[in-house]
């Protein structure tokens, strides 16, 4: 690993190397949020004349989509494009990867420490009482940033360790950008742009007190999930205000499929398979499925569930979607030692198959 | 597998080559960025569509194993068939391949030669873009159906069914009433008398009922009908049992024949059912079953007053036929009554026919006068008139024979609709030309012969007969295979919702409802590829083949760069 | 509103609006008037309320007919239950003005069959928020129930669209309940609600013109305030600077296409591949002005939706609910579909008779046009 350390401030320090990358011709563009002059919001952007640049604001609190999503339907391109985004939006585009649906070689990855995002409907009702400011401080003094999203303030993978460059932010100093290359081919890229580039590796100790404090409310809410019930009782209890509105599904980055197999023809029973199953249960609640489409889709994808809390997010009746599908996925991908998102070359358990598995029931 | 694309410039003559660049064309085809990991094949020839030109296009597709196929040439309208024809003799799949227009849309139009030159390029690197997109398509081939629906048993439909019939060819012959023959067999007799016509029809309608080949329906209606010629997909209904019977043809003859417009209708009668004021083919009837005309008080009529064209201002044409049967039926009564007055009240006198002026000269003769009006009324049987030099008269007489004007069989409308075929003004179904194709309608394989598109008498409805069979015994040949259209329209089934906005504009009733699986599906032999249904469908669940598109995006993306 | 006001008869009186209705389903039930009925009940959590197709009487004692939320329009559980297969059972459901409206334009997409289906309606006050519900349940259904008991038509509680709302009573449904200040009142508005009323053995004789009247007060309250918020959203949404900005912080979800009622396509056109560009084009796009904002063509989703399903819009307000960034979609689409609709002087929902424009073909229309077409005629004839 190579690190740099640029004495400007952050968001000024990663422009200008953006910009750099741009002029050299090495990339065909910067992929990050953005804001331009006159608008109220922030979402993503692919910028290619640097004179927009100084528009990107790449570490800014907010998630519109989960880039990973995103980057996952560039198709195969002739140049490279630097994309700045979130360590769990890093760690589902590996997953999509996975999936054969992202290209990695479209992309120089940056990534950062992440304090977390806001959740979006605070974001949209324009950001009152300082809370922009408030989430700055407390990130730049190494400490947990209060009224982020649910899922933020138990994330124990804010910081990324595969990604083409991370950059330091929580507890960094804005006025200068610590940046730590991974790669000998990005450290080639910057080669001429006149940044100091040195032998250093990325110190998580400074984390430390966040990651406690992480895994203490990770207890917290997962424990809060299970006193709502536990097995289909407890699914039901859950997922009992769930509107069907398939958000969830919509801005998950894992959940890649064209038509849900729930939203197709095969859920769509008629008139005649309804009323006999009325016929048995004596009542039936319409659109029916309601918990199975959440079961079906856990069973589908919560392996590669990184905790994004995008699900959670846009869910209109204020169902702790992420919360569950994390808690399910966490714990059953723990039983096959794999974590989403750690490494593109380890293959999701379910979707692999090997000739020489379980052998104690051969016996 | 590396694409192979040929791109064949063709210099049309003079008409391309003399307004573009071609060589700079070539070279700035063979040197396009985003085509560079694709082989490319430019080649220029001076008339592509030549007997050499098209010999020398397959040898090159042929020898340079070419995987896709631009032709930068004229108008599609003008060779696309062309060219999809030279790649049938090939390894390359005519869908493969896509014409680009260089001439009406770019040399034609763009006087500076720089300037089109350029619109060339672009245009070829567009149709580049798009060929890449196509999809592999196969012909289908149906077996051509030979068989024919006549839909009207009267004099007309009865000729054509002894006409077509055959051992390769069934006719299924339908008619709404319950007996065969039509108007002619409510006639006394026919004007020209060579022989008894009458017999000759009736022998006409024993000998179809013996024929094995003609299948008779007697009661039965027109219920359905999709498809084009050769491939038509009828159901019939019984009018007695609602029951249907569905079968294929490959033509269709409308021999419906006429109706004639209500005396009331008319606007020059004023009469009640007690005044002897009849039509001619009542007394036809008459004439038929008791050989006389007798009033309905059952005494002779002492003077007899005829009036043509009732109701021929209203309904805007001649109907042809009646002044030669008033004539006839003068000649009747004179025969009947030789003393009686009988008066013929005339506006023209119309004697088509290479016996009317005999029979014309042969009533005056027996003393029929004939008063030619300008106007007139009918009060009960008595006759008020105003003849062209403006002098007014009266006609007192005690039976008025009328001729009323013949206008569409009832229905008409309907069985228009049903078949998908134009009327005209009059609500007769429309000929394909009035005068250069008189028997075809609008609707391919779908012919009109006799009174059912406009009056006919019965030596008109023979001939037209005779032509229509002519005409099907040459185009619908037994045995013969037709490709129907391979660039048609297809559901995707995962994402329709059953809607039904696609099968509504379909005008060929070519997209059908799958009721168990709520969606819509298209019959690929009848579709002819319009593309009404993609572009009505709101979530692009219907897709053209050959049209798809991203084939039509990446066509434009270069085009509007 | 119907010129004339059916007559009513009498269920009983307005504190017992639950009891009356749940007692008149139980007899339907009973007497095989019916077989299964459609009603809201409270989800297991208690904190929403979900569709439930009741055939075993005894459940109905759990059911809510006048839920103070519309979390899911009733036309999409009307639409899971009828889109295909045949009817075994004779079902009635009790559902919101707007929900009978939305099943309407339903039947016209050929989603819907009204086969064996009894719409049933009554007089709306509203729905409440239902994010403002589920943070306090047990508050907002003691608030909900008083203005239900009062017949408090304005209250301010009610979702925004609720109180603009101008169909909020007698609509295209077969029966309808007055629920009047004298009490509670069925009224049939069709041969299948006169067939109901009849096998209820139930005698329409009360006038029902006095409520009528005062329902119409409301109304023209609703219409000021309608007036109002055209006139505001006319505003924001004028020009395409406009429109932008009230769209701008979108994130694409399409939540809003989902929850609508009328957009029934199982594959939105805005997400099917038509739409995806491969990365090549990303960049000639993002060249041409400098940058290429994510997701792509939010704007085009919004103003094709508009196109596809306005002249259906019942203003329902499922989709301001359901977006994530809190847009006003209903206002902005509400507005749009009143000028829609008016230019083809259709009214969504009023009547499964009138054909939907702009899907209906009609071989006489633009007149003007057809003499055009007429002298081109003439002039061809076809290969002899």
């Amino acid at each position: 690993m190579h690190k740099a350390v640029i004495n400007k401030d952050r968001d000024t320090a990663v422009r200008e190397m953006a910009s750099y990358l741009l002029d050299s011709g090495r990339i065909g563009g910067v992929f990050s949020l953005k804001k331009f002059k006159g608008s109220e919001s922030v979402d993503y952007g692919l910028i290619t004349d640097k004179g927009l640049l100084e528009y990107i604001h790449p570490f800014y609190p907010v998630m519109p989509q989960n880039a990973g999503q995103t980057l996952s339907k560039f198709t195969k391109m002739t140049k490279p494009v630097l994309a700045i985004i979130r360590p769990c939006e890093y760690r589902a585009f590996v997953e999509t990867v996975k999936r054969a649906q992202g290209s990695p070689d479209n992309f120089i990855t940056v990534t950062y420490t992440c304090g977390g995002v806001i959740p979006l409907a605070d974001h949209a009702k324009g950001l009152k009482n300082d809370v922009l400011e408030n989430y700055n401080k407390a990130v730049s003094e190494g400490k947990n940033p209060q009224n982020t999203r649910e899922n933020c303030r138990r994330c124990e993978n804010f910081y990324p360790e595969n990604s083409d460059i991370l950059v330091s932010v929580i507890g960094a100093k804005k006025d200068t950008a610590e940046i730590f290359i991974n790669n000998d081919k990005t450290k080639g890229l910057l080669e001429g742009s006149g940044i100091t580039i040195t032998k250093g590796t990325f110190d998580k100790a400074g984390l430390k007190n966040i990651i406690e404090e992480r895994a203490t409310v990770k207890k917290e809410q997962f424990t809060s999930i299970d006193k709502i019930g536990k097995g289909l009782n407890g699914l039901v209890e859950i997922f009992g205000r769930c509107i069907g509105c398939r958000g969830c599904n919509s801005v998950c980055p894992i959940c890649y499929c064209t038509q849900c197999d729930f939203s197709s023809s095969n859920f769509d029973y008629n008139r005649t398979i309804i009323e006999k199953e009325l016929e048995q249960k004596g009542a039936l609640r319409l659109p029916p499925d309601t918990v199975f489409f959440h079961i079906g889709r856990m069973s589908h994808m919560a392996f590669s569930c990184v905790g994004c809390g995008q699900c959670s997010d846009v869910c209109p009746a204020g169902i702790p979607v992420g919360t569950v599908f994390n808690k399910a996925g966490e714990a059953v991908a723990a039983e096959f030692d794999f974590v989403p998102g750690r490494n593109v070359e380890e293959k999701i358990p379910v979707m692999m198959y090997k000739e020489q598995e379980f052998p104690e029931m051969g016996e | 597998m590396i694409e192979k694309i040929g791109i064949f410039l063709c210099e049309c003559g003079p008409n391309i080559a003399s307004k573009v660049d071609i060589d700079k064309i070539a070279a700035d085809i063979s040197a396009l960025e985003d085509f560079k990991d694709k082989e490319l094949v430019v080649k220029r020839h001076k008339l592509l569509c030549s007997v050499e030109g098209k010999k020398y296009l397959e040898d090159e597709i042929k020898s340079n194993n070419l995987t896709h196929l631009v032709c930068a040439a004229c108008s599609p309208r003008d060779h696309d068939a062309t060219f999809i024809g030279v790649c049938k003799k090939t390894q390359l799949n005519p869908y493969l391949y896509t014409i680009v227009n260089i001439r009406e849309q770019c040399a034609w139009v763009t006087p500076d030669k720089a300037e089109a030159t350029q619109k060339a390029v672009r245009l070829i690197h567009s149709g580049m873009n798009r060929v890449l997109y196509q999809e592999e398509l196969f012909e289908k081939q149906l077996e051509s159906n030979p068989d024919v629906l006549i839909i009207g048993a009267g004099i007309a439909g009865v000729q054509a069914a002894l006409n077509l019939a055959s051992k390769e060819r069934t006719v299924y012959l339908i008619d709404r009433a319950s007996e065969l023959g039509g108007k002619t067999t409510r006639l006394h007799g026919l004007m020209t008398e060579q022989g008894s016509s009458l017999n000759m029809i009736s022998q006409k309608i024993a000998k179809l009922s013996k024929n094995p080949f003609i299948k008779v329906f007697k009661s039965t209606i027109l219920e359905s009908i999709i498809g084009f010629q050769g491939n038509f997909e009828i159901v019939l209904k019984d009018l007695n049992n609602n029951e249907t019977y569905e079968f294929m043809a490959g033509a269709v003859i409308i021999a419906t024949g006429y109706d004639l417009l209500n005396a009331k209708k008319t606007d020059c009668f004023n009469f009640t059912e007690e005044h002897d004021v009849r039509s001619g083919i009542e007394i036809e009837a008459l004439m038929s079953a008791q050989k006389r005309v007798l009033k309905k008080n059952g005494k002779a009529p002492l003077s007899v007053g005829i009036i043509h064209c009732a109701g021929r201002e209203k309904v805007g044409y001649c109907s042809k036929i009646c002044c030669n049967y008033l004539i006839k039926i003068s000649g009747y009564l004179r025969t009947m009554y030789p003393e009686i007055p009988i008066i013929h009240y005339v506006r023209d006198l119309c004697l088509p026919t290479k016996d009317s002026q005999s029979h014309y000269k042969d009533a005056v003769s027996e003393k029929i006068e004939f008063q030619y009006v300008k106007n007139l009324s009918v009060t009960g049987e008595s006759v008020k008139f105003t003849d062209n030099y403006g002098k007014t008269g009266t006609g007192d007489h005690d039976l008025i024979i009328y001729a009323n004007a013949v206008i569409p069989s009832p229905g008409s409308a309907e069985l228009a609709k049903l078949l998908n075929v134009d009327l005209d003004e009059f609500g007769f179904v429309k000929e394909a030309h009035l005068k250069i194709n008189p028997v075809s309608s609008s609707g391919d394989g779908i012919f009109a012969i006799g009174a059912a598109h406009g009056p006919a008498d019965v030596a008109d409805s023979i001939i037209q007969a005779k032509a229509a069979a002519a005409k099907i015994s040459t185009q619908l040949i037994p045995g013969q295979k037709i490709i129907p259209e391979i660039r048609v329209a297809e559901v995707l089934e995962a994402y329709c919702t059953g809607c039904q906005t696609c099968l509504k504009i379909c005008k060929y009733g070519a997209i059908y409802f799958d009721e168990a699986k709520a969606v819509s599906v298209v019959n690929e032999a009848v579709c002819r590829g319009c593309g009404n249904c993609v572009g009505s469908c709101p979530s692009g669940s219907i897709r053209s083949k050959n049209f798809t598109n991203p084939q039509l995006f990446q066509e434009v993306k270069e085009a509007v760069r | 509103m119907d010129k004339q006001t059916p007559q009513g008869v009498k269920l009983g009186p307005k504190e017992k609006q639950k009891e009356i209705i749940i007692s008149m389903f139980k007899k339907a039930i009973a007497s095989e008037v019916i077989d299964t009925v459609l009603l809201p009940m409270k989800v297991p959590s208690g904190d929403s309320y979900a569709w439930i197709l009741i055939k075993d009487k005894s459940f109905l004692d759990k059911a809510e007919p006048f839920a103070p939320i519309m979390p899911i329009n009733a036309a999409h559980a009307i639409k899971r239950l009828t889109r295909k297969g045949k009817a075994q059972y004779k079902t009635a459901v009790l559902i919101r003005p707007c929900e009978i409206r939305a099943t309407v334009e339903l039947v016209k997409l050929n989603q819907v069959c009204l086969d064996d289906v009894l719409l049933m309606t009554y007089d709306c006050i509203g729905a409440v928020p239902m994010d403002d519900f589920i943070k306090n349940p047990e508050i907002k259904e003691k608030e909900f129930a008083s203005f239900q008991a009062s017949g408090e038509f304005n209250s301010a509680c009610m979702k925004a669209v609720c109180g603009f709302c101008t169909d909020f009573n007698r609509t295209s449904s077969d029966i309808h309940l007055s629920l009047s200040d004298r009490g509670i009142f069925i009224s049939s508005n069709s041969c299948k609600g006169d067939e109901f009323i009849k096998n209820s053995r139930l005698t329409p004789d009360e006038d029902l013109s006095d409520w009528t009247k005062k329902l119409e007060i409301i109304e023209s309250v609703r219409e000021t305030k309608r007036k109002q918020v055209f006139a505001q959203t006319a505003g924001e949404t004028d020009g395409i600077v406009n429109f932008h900005k009230i769209f701008e912080s979108c994130i694409g979800c399409h939540n809003c296409g989902s929850v609508c009622p009328i957009c029934y396509c199982r594959q939105c056109f805005f997400n099917s591949s038509v739409n995806e560009q491969n990365s090549d084009l990303k960049i000639i796009r993002a060249e041409q002005k400098g940058a290429l904002s994510f997701p792509n063509d939010k704007i085009m989703f919004h103003i094709g939706r508009l196109t596809h399903m306005s002249l259906s819009c019942v203003s329902c307000g499922l989709c301001s609910e359901a977006c994530p960034v809190n847009i006003p979609v209903a206002n902005v689409f509400s507005y749009v579909a009143a000028q829609t609709q008016t230019a083809f002087d259709y009214k969504a929902g009023k009547s499964t008779g009138d054909a939907l424009p702009m899907r209906d073909y009609r071989s006489e229309e633009l007149g003007e046009l057809g003499e055009l077409v007429k002298s081109v005629d003439k002039q061809e004839g076809l290969n002899a």
